[in-house]
């Protein structure tokens, strides 16, 4: 521990009782203070780590430190605490990395702007948490005399929520810390409620919180090998079954061992995966993978698209999660269906957008599009028709550029720098497909214009808003496609062309797998990968039956022991996937 | 650690630009040699700020140029799309000629020009930066003695900001007026003309609570990799910084005679139309300008619009972006009309930041007179995503060591050289930055006092 | 013209077809956006400017002071009574001593007849938005268009009014009450049904005003949103069913409804209208506008703004208000009980602008295409009680028990004293 020598007294004033105070937490607090601001630097950045000589490699390796996401942070605190705690903070941008924010969180670190935020937020939520009308329930037991500390109390209550919240068992040294911060608080405040308060706090501040760390252990079976540790794998589980912590049982499953036995591992991935929380994750993936974060900063121009709000965005966005959680689980439907089928969901403003009556009492009605509407799947609900388009017009080459990057797993690269656009001329009248000739004719640009844009044209009687128009600027708009020789028209046929498409089912396992493990399925995991998508096909494309196959197999765990730690008899490459 | 990670690594720090003085004390006492003082003798201190704004300026190759001015030297004329900085001219200096070189990486279109400016590389990829941006080097180097060591701002609406420690995670800019000034001067604010200033010991209670995380540091930090570390470091060099503004909670702020503490501004409309984005950038500004006359901050970083522009004029069905890559190039005008027009209109955004910098008094002068912000886009002629001729502006007086009002030009010299002039003006320890083709150890001195 | 009518005819049938009923029945359906009296702006700039209708432009602010030294206070008690910054006058004397000008200090709001008429200046132009009530085209004004006959002595009486002067939907009175509908208070929706081939030309078409208990949805620009679903709620006193005819996309009636009620736009609430007719036009763009008219009573009238706080709405909208109460009484001109009866009512127009909505049955299962009557559906619960917070145009005093709260307050002695003592002035 780094210790900084500071003048308590020139930044402690005030009465007696807050110099004391101030005499404990100064050298903590400024134990910090010379590291950071130079992290390129590397091991000057942390000179006590640096010069430390290391006896013996540790025995076990962090193998990944991912921020958990905003959803993840949210129903980890409604399982906890319940879903009254009111989550109210704005939290950092996640970063979209080979398609997914999953993977991008891998590289993602708190910023201090973010950390105020999960400060402020961790204060609020446990202020709800040591409410005096619910602290008995939520702490479980009661002080001897509630002006006082009571190390008893104190310790049962850390040790609980801090092994839900760190999603394993605390050390010592990390209960020892916050009984400390307990204690002082209490005494301050003559208040055992204040200083439990500050224990939790700094739980929910904690990076042990925030990031989800994976540990590999020495695998016992096959010595010089590493596996994930029982811990990090419920974690895995628990976050893709159901976007939270592991629960009581998995981590009790994970205690005992049962967890790194395959009987105890397909026993958990039965479970997760026939609970009714298998929404969550299946919604969680969704949102990741359809991109839906952009909705925070979607906008319309007004004057274009009136009907466009924000209640119009998130009634948009559960329209299509509503959708997929009925078809992929309640219906067990075969995944390739969300291209075709249009048994969807509507409510009051959705109604308004597609332009039809709302036939319900409820908040929510199920609906189904006619023939005559055009829709086809979720490519023509609001939400991919404007997420992917301007904020005053539609856009076909986005269309065609997200339709290949979400589904397909086919990114478009971006327009070469040096293409000489000058010959790009804007056409005022006409169609879209007129001013988008010249790009897919156009040298430099037609590479990749002709691959997004002849499916993003055939979504044309859409417009920016997801509005069905069948003219533009007084012509007919023209949907026909023809692409590898496969010719069709319009949304519909976009729908079943993506229906039959090979890389659809294939692309989804690979995101996935890329999805749980936190980073992208490279050269190595092609085998992997397509030996689960032929199972994906047996199963009839029900993507239940994918997670569970993928949870329960052993590449779905496997360890890569990153750069820069030093292990026991081993290099820094990589170890072969350990059961 | 094995010694082997850390000569690599620093090897790769110095690579990255940010080699030199590392692991000096970064001490305000560096900026006090020249700068400004009150009439009692205490001195003022220096901000810092960039200001960022999506594709670029007009600069055709058909018809001549629409901001580059004709004459060199001080006493520049305006041109049209500077038109907005006609009232603080005196103040900026404008670089043109300027570029991104990328020693054989690709030109990541809408990224590679600021990526290049801010950390001193041509990056590989979209997305991340491959070192630091040099703003958190000066906000590491002055912004140690205020409440926030530096605040970033994205008026657009989008939730960017292009400042990194680390090169993946970016800041968290406030969006909205409203957040800004809840960041500002919600809770923690203390006025420091409050003449009743009294610690609050709810600070120390704040305080409690991280020293229960910094204490299990060392026991995560033991077994982590590479990577994993550089995250680690971010996240508890974010844990010191919010300490350190603990710390000032607990001292009387220093009076600060230009500072009144504003009003609460009113929720924001919601728009990426310019119209719109001006107007939220115009009441953060002055949020902002406030900010650093009560020394909540000494360093800032704004995004007017992104790289890519999603902004557009009200009612009109296609955005900026779009229009500066089909517009076609008027035979007469030699240029595009629309891109031109929206370009001037996106820059009126600049105009109304540094003239709401200019508006707060400050000793003799102002708060810009005091200040010293770099503006700068990520292209030069958007509609071939050139990155040559990039815009960048100096602006400020950087308490007198900034002399302003000039037009520099170059031959197509690296954008790293305004970087490196900015830092060393502002006092920064840097004496080199940059990498490959883009290093440089040369600053433009003649605007250098 | 007539292929664009057939066009949105088939619209309309395919959506009719739909819901299944017989495909060659057609009905548009429509939902109000905005509502209100419909006073003829005679200016061309502004919102009060003197014009062809109010040559001296909208009446003028009144001076309550010398108002109340009419009503016999001295100028120094009138003075003492007006000033905002006195700080030892309380809100009862600041606002509520205004109601007590009549003979005897009665309270002019619920005794107008206690005090004098100044007399409310009306309209002196000829032209009138409305609708021909009568049929008879040499009594009343002519439209805009030129059309004779227009039978809207409401507007004649209150149309220089400051609260409902001004062009359409710029007058103040009619922006604070579609202000409040608009944000959700209340929602009417219109269907327009007939059996023919042609909607635009149709001689049996049927309308229905119904309350919907679902809000009006704002669009990205402030205005209300189109296309939205509302439905039916069966009300037992608010329903307008109208028999009519289509000629050219003009809805008017065939036949005069003998009685309808409708939301009112006001304070008063609630629009009872006699002989009712409508003219409305189904437009281009899809919207529906024209007029609702009919003899409405103008007691009512008066009361809704006395309820709402006579002295606030007499020092708002520059009016005495007992000069309201003088006008409408003179001018009625219809009485239900015959010609010789006395005449209760008051010729009357509103102006509706409604938009294209869905409109659904009270249980939401089907479109609504006929028009017919709801009223049996309607809850027999008595409607809640509205909490009374102005009694006889006032509001009580909360610190005062309710009774004294109402009652003349003296002046201070002080202040009466002074003015006796000062020479005498204006004093009647």
């Amino acid at each position: 521990m780094l210790r900084r020598e500071t003048g308590d007294g020139q930044f402690c004033p005030g009465s007696e009782d807050l110099r004391r105070f101030r005499a404990f937490t100064c050298a903590g607090a400024a134990s910090l203070a010379l590291a950071g601001a130079t992290l390129f630097a590397g091991g000057l950045g942390d000179p006590a780590l640096a010069k430390t000589p290391k006896a013996k490699p540790p025995a076990t390796v962090t193998t990944a430190v991912r921020r958990i996401t905003e959803s993840q942070y949210r129903h980890t605190i409604a399982d906890i605490f319940g879903p009254d705690i009111k989550v109210n903070a704005r939290f950092e941008p996640e970063r979209r990395q080979d398609g997914l924010l999953a993977i991008g969180s891998t590289d993602l670190s708190v910023t201090t702007s973010g950390l105020e935020q999960y400060f402020a937020l961790g204060g609020s939520i446990s202020e709800q948490v040591m409410d005096p009308k619910s602290r008995d329930t939520q702490i479980g037991c009661k002080p001897a005399d509630p002006g006082k500390p009571d190390a008893k109390c104190a310790r049962e209550f850390i040790s609980t929520v801090g092994q839900k919240l760190f999603r394993r068992p605390l050390t010592e040294g990390e209960i020892s810390a916050r009984l400390t911060t307990a204690e002082r608080g209490a005494t301050l405040a003559h208040d055992f409620y204040s200083g439990l308060q500050l224990s939790l706090t700094s739980l929910l501040l904690a990076p042990e919180f925030l990031f989800r760390t994976e540990t590999a252990e020495p695998d016992p079976a096959s010595p010089g090998q590493y596996r994930l540790d029982a811990y990090s794998k419920a974690t895995r589980l628990s976050f893709l079954f159901w976007d939270t912590a592991p629960d009581a049982e998995l981590l009790a499953a994970a205690t005992s061992g049962d967890l790194q036995t395959p009987a105890g591992l397909n026993k958990q991935v039965a479970r997760l995966a026939a609970s009714p929380r298998l929404d969550d994750g299946v919604r969680a993936y969704f949102t990741d993978m359809l991109q839906f974060d952009q909705f925070e900063s979607l906008n319309k121009d007004a004057a274009t698209y009136p009907k466009f709000s924000q209640a119009v965005a998130d009634s948009a966005r559960e329209q299509t999660l509503k959708t997929l959680v009925d078809l992929l689980i309640d219906r067990k439907g075969d995944y390739r269906d969300i291209f075709t089928s249009n048994e969807t969901f509507i409510n009051r403003y959705l109604a308004s957008i597609y332009k039809v009556p709302f036939a319900s009492s409820q908040e929510w009605t199920r609906y189904t599009f006619p023939q005559s509407s055009e829709r086809s799947g979720i490519l023509t609900q609001v939400t991919f028709l404007s997420l992917f388009s301007h904020p005053g017009r539609s856009s076909p080459t986005r269309r065609g550029i997200k339709l290949h990057e979400i589904f397909t797993c086919q990114p478009t690269p971006d327009p070469p720098a040096n293409v000489d656009f000058s010959k790009v001329q804007a056409i005022q009248n006409g169609t879209v497909r007129t001013r988008l000739i010249d790009h897919m004719t156009n040298e430099g640009c037609s590479i990749c214009h002709q691959s997004s844009d002849p499916p993003g044209l055939t979504l044309e009687h859409f417009d920016g808003l997801g509005q069905l128009r069948t003219t533009e600027n007084g012509l007919p708009i023209d949907v026909s496609a023809d692409i590898d020789g496969v010719k069709f028209s319009g949304a519909q046929g976009l729908g079943k062309f993506m229906h039959d498409d090979p890389n659809v089912p294939a692309c989804l396992v690979k995101q996935v797998y890329g999805y749980s493990i936190g980073r992208a399925a490279g050269y190595r995991d092609q085998s992997y990968i397509a030996r689960e998508t032929e199972a994906f096909a047996k199963s009839g494309y029900q993507v239940p039956a994918l997670l569970t196959a993928m949870a329960t197999s052993p590449e779905f765990f496997a360890v890569k022991i990153p750069a820069g730690v030093k292990v026991a008899s081993q290099s820094d490459t990589p170890t072969s996937p350990t059961r | 650690m094995s010694l082997r990670f850390n000569r690599r690594s620093m090897l790769r720090g110095l690579l990255g630009g940010a080699g030199v003085g590392l692991g000096l004390p970064a001490l305000d006492i560096f900026l006090d040699v020249n700068g400004k003082a009150w009439a009692d003798g205490t001195k003022l201190p220096v901000r810092f700020g960039t200001y960022f704004w999506g594709l670029g300026l007009t600069d055709t190759p058909t018809g001549g140029t629409r901001w580059v001015p004709t004459k060199k030297g001080p006493g520049y004329e305006i041109t049209p799309e500077l038109a907005s900085l006609a009232p603080v001219k005196d103040k900026v200096s404008v670089f043109s000629g300027f570029r991104a070189i990328g020693d054989g990486r690709p030109n990541v279109v809408h990224w590679s020009g600021h990526a290049s400016i801010l950390s001193g590389i041509a990056p590989a990829v979209t997305g991340s930066f491959d070192g630091p941006s040099f703003d958190t080097r000066i906000a590491d180097a002055i912004g140690s003695s205020s409440r926030f060591k530096s605040i970033d701002i994205s008026p657009s609406g989008k939730a960017l900001s292009y400042s990194t420690r680390t090169g993946k995670s970016f800041s968290t800019p406030e969006i909205t007026p409203v957040s800004l000034y809840e960041r500002i001067y919600g809770e923690g604010f203390q006025d420091p003309n409050n003449p009743n200033w009294k610690p609050d010991p709810k600070v120390m209670l704040k305080q409690s609570i991280l020293s229960a995380v910094t204490d299990q540091r060392q026991a995560l930090m033991a077994d982590v990799g590479t990577a994993d570390k550089v995250k680690l470091d971010q996240y508890f060099t974010s844990v010191r910084e919010m300490e350190n503004q603990l710390e000032l909670q607990l001292q009387k702020p220093e009076k600060c005679e230009a500072c009144v503490v504003p009003g609460r501004p009113g929720e924001a409309k919601k728009s990426a139309s310019i119209d719109v984005v001006n107007e939220n950038n115009k009441a953060m500004a002055k949020l902002l300008a406030m900010a650093m006359a009560c020394n909540q901050t000494r360093v800032f970083n704004c995004v007017h619009t992104p790289g890519a522009s999603e902004t557009y004029i009200a009612g009109d069905s296609k955005i900026y972006h779009q229009y500066t890559h089909d517009e076609p190039t008027d035979a007469k005008l030699g240029y595009q009309p629309m891109s031109s027009k929206l370009a001037g209109m996106v820059m009126q955004g600049f105009g109304d930041f540094l003239a709401e910098m200019d508006a707060v008094k400050e000793g003799d002068g102002t708060l810009l007179d005091n200040s010293l912000i770099m503006g700068f886009s990520d292209t030069g002629y958007a509609k071939i995503h050139s990155l040559e001729n990039i815009p960048m502006l100096l602006a400020g007086g950087a308490g007198g060591r900034h002399k302003a009002g000039q037009h520099i030009s170059s031959e197509g010299e690296s954008v790293t050289r305004v970087s490196l002039t900015a830092q060393q003006i502002i006092g920064a320890p840097v004496g080199e930055f940059g990498t490959g083709a883009m290093k440089t150890s040369r600053p433009i001195t003649e605007v250098m006092a | 013209m007539k292929r664009r009518l057939i066009e949105l005819a088939a619209t309309t049938a395919a959506l009719v077809g739909f819901c299944g009923a017989a495909s060659a029945e057609w009905s548009k359906t429509y939902v109000v956006e905005w509502n209100e009296a419909a006073m003829y702006y005679g200016a061309k700039t502004g919102v009060t400017d003197p014009g062809t209708d109010c040559p001296k432009g909208t009446n003028p602010e009144i001076d309550q002071v010398k108002l109340l030294e009419d009503a016999g206070y001295t100028p120094a008690e009138a003075k003492w009574l007006r000033d905002p910054a006195n700080p030892s006058r309380s809100p009862v004397h600041g606002q509520n001593q205004m109601a007590f000008r009549g003979e005897g200090r009665a309270n002019v709001y619920i005794h107008p007849e206690t005090t004098k008429d100044y007399g409310l200046v009306g309209v002196s132009g000829k032209i009138s938005e409305g609708i021909n009530l009568d049929g008879d085209t040499s009594t009343g004004f002519v439209s805009p268009t030129g059309e004779k006959g227009i039978d809207n002595t409401f507007y004649k009486t209150l149309g220089c009014w400051k609260t409902y002067r001004g062009p359409p939907r710029l007058s103040s009175g009619a922006l604070t009450f579609n202000d409040s509908m608009r944000e959700g208070a209340w929602t009417v929706v219109i269907v327009v049904a007939g059996k023919g081939d042609d909607p635009m030309n149709d001689k049996a078409v049927d309308v229905g005003f119904y309350m919907s208990g679902d809000k009006l949805v704002k669009d990205g620009n402030g205005e209300i949103a189109r296309d939205y679903t509302f439905r039916i709620k069966p009300d037992a006193k608010f329903e307008a069913l109208f028999k009519a005819q289509t000629k050219d996309g003009v809805i008017t009636s065939r036949t005069a409804a003998d009685e309808v009620w409708l939301r009112d736009p006001s304070y008063t609430g609630e629009l009872q209208l006699l002989r009712a007719r409508v003219s409305l036009t189904m437009e281009k763009d899809g919207s529906l506008k024209g007029y609702v008219g009919g003899y409405r009573p103008w007691k009512p009238v008066y009361d809704g703004w006395v309820r709402a706080r006579g002295p606030v709405i007499e020092s708002l909208t520059w009016v005495r208000l007992p000069d309201v109460y003088y006008a409408l009484k003179r001018s009625a001109d219809y009485s239900p009980t015959g010609p010789g009866g006395e005449k209760t009512h008051i010729s009357y127009a509103e102006r509706v602008d409604a938009i294209p909505a869905f409109v659904m049955t009270p249980d939401a299962s089907k479109q609504v295409t006929e028009v017919t009557s709801y009223k049996a559906m309607a809850s027999k619960e008595p409607p809640e009680k509205k909490k009374i917070y102005v009694v006889d145009g006032l509001v009580p005093d909360p610190k005062v028990p309710f009774g004294e709260s109402l009652k003349v307050y003296p002046v201070p002695a002080k202040v009466s004293e002074a003015a006796s003592a000062a020479p005498a002035s204006g004093r009647k």
